[in-house]
């Protein structure tokens, strides 16, 4: 191999390459333009993914299916994922049933206002690690075995706060936006200040830069931090995080930065409120 | 080249890919990024030159891109321009000791991941990250190249 002279590849042919991936490559970063195709990539990954864990899965079950108490671990399993999706559903309701109070209590009437919430429960179906620990995007995957119809933009929960966004939706599954990304935008409030909190790029970070010269902001690290409910998209009032750390952004400006409360990659179940549900 | 020695090519490649994927989210906590796809495609542009143009890596970069990426042209952009580095000097790396090898591959991973950040995700740009990774990954390509070495041996041996 060694005695052979490597042929020379026209520059022409490199420079056709160079260009033909630049441009590729801008119009993705610029306009998203191969967003459909990365994403049904994904969701066709996952599907290997979980087809090839339920094989695994039913040949260990196979091989276990002798020990007596397999009926047992199964109900057991059962229970657990119940649990864990009542807990979920609970969180919401009981958000739903305190806004509902504070509102008949405050109008005395008219309770036709008021829907019910419909919510949907999603199990995890794979949460982008790769970028999740380094880079600016972070996403999970939920599955949607039952097809439900899932808008975009409509607020997710896991645990006892919400978590993100839905994105799209690829195939059975909806993609979520977290709102550690760095695109992502959430109106947040303390009992200082408001502002629309951009994720940080990494995990459970999003911040917030205020003006310095603001002498309504007493915050201190520790104080809780809630969603305004400005924009119409979340609750109002929940409670997602609070500020880790308040840094000098520049001469003008301080950062406020808020850890959030709950953790992406210790959620099994997540929730997303259906159109029919209310925005107060 | 037959297609089936494509195949071998590029499920290397993707295998070093998918090894990055796996390992990334324990080591970036330690400021290290491996880079074995980029490492793994460098080597075969550097053991076969005669036998790797501009289109295999246009296609191989795709398909990292594909699976792998978070655009769409990245991997194409950074194949492509790596290839065409390693054509040019390709007998000037032939007599090179396996400390500058290391020093040049290294360096050209640790461009590829600067450069990933920059464009994809600048809010954790990171010198750190890239000179422990700089380090690490030269170490790193020592090993990887012998491993490849004796591969390609045992595959491409009528090549």
């Amino acid at each position: 191999m060694a005695r052979s002279t490597p042929t020379n590849t026209p520059i022409r042919n490199y420079a056709i390459g160079f260009f033909l991936s630049s441009l590729l490559l801008f119009s993705d970063i610029s306009y998203g333009t191969f967003n459909p195709l990365r994403g049904f990539v994904n969701a066709s990954t996952l599907y290997v993914h979980i087809i090839s864990k339920d094989i695994f899965a039913n040949i260990i079950t196979t091989f276990s299916s002798f020990q007596k108490n397999r009926s047992l671990l199964q109900e057991n399993k059962e229970l657990n994922e119940k649990i864990l999706q009542i807990r979920a559903k609970d969180f919401i309701n009981r958000k739903d049933n305190e806004e509902k109070f504070e509102i008949i209590d405050f109008y005395k009437s008219d309770l036709s206002l008021l829907k019910n919430n419909n919510v949907d429960i999603f199990k995890i179906a794979s949460i982008d690690l790769r970028n999740y620990f380094c880079c600016s995007t972070h996403r999970i995957f939920l599955q949607n075995n039952n097809n439900v119809s899932a808008d975009k933009n409509v607020p997710v929960f896991a645990g006892e706060s919400f978590v993100g966004q839905t994105k799209a939706k690829y195939l059975n599954f909806i993609e979520v936006i977290l709102f550690s990304d760095t695109s992502h935008v959430l109106p947040i409030k303390s009992n200082f200040f408001y502002c629309d909190a951009r994720g940080k790029g990494k995990p459970m970070l999003i911040s917030c830069k205020l003006n310095k010269n603001n002498q309504d902001f007493k915050n201190q690290i520790g104080d809780a931090v809630y969603t305004s409910g400005l924009g119409g998209v979340f609750l109002k009032d929940i409670e997602i995080g609070f500020i880790s750390s308040i840094a000098s952004f520049s001469v003008n400006e301080i950062e406020v930065l808020i850890t959030l409360k709950a953790n992406p990659l210790e959620e099994t179940f997540y929730g997303i409120m259906n159109e029919e549900t209310d925005e107060i | 080249m037959k297609y089936s020695n494509h195949l071998i090519i590029l499920s290397t490649i993707i295998l070093g890919f998918w090894l990055d994927d796996s390992l990334n989210p324990l080591t970036i906590k330690l400021f290290l990024e491996l880079n074995f796809g980029f490492l793994i495609f460098a080597y075969w542009i550097f053991a076969m030159p005669e036998k790797l143009h501009s289109a295999a890596a246009l296609f191989y970069g795709l398909v990292a891109d594909l699976i792998f990426s978070n655009a769409i042209g990245f991997n194409m952009l950074f194949f492509v321009a790596t290839s065409y580095i390693i054509h040019l000097y390709v007998f000037r790396f032939r007599i090179f000791s396996y400390f500058q090898l290391s020093f040049f591959f290294s360096g050209s991973s640790t461009f590829y991941t600067a450069c990933k950040y920059l464009l994809l995700s600048p809010y954790n740009y990171s010198y750190l990250v890239l000179i422990i990774s700089f380090l690490i990954n030269a170490v790193l390509w020592v090993g990887l190249y012998l491993i490849m070495r004796a591969f390609r041996r045992s595959i491409f041996s009528n090549l």
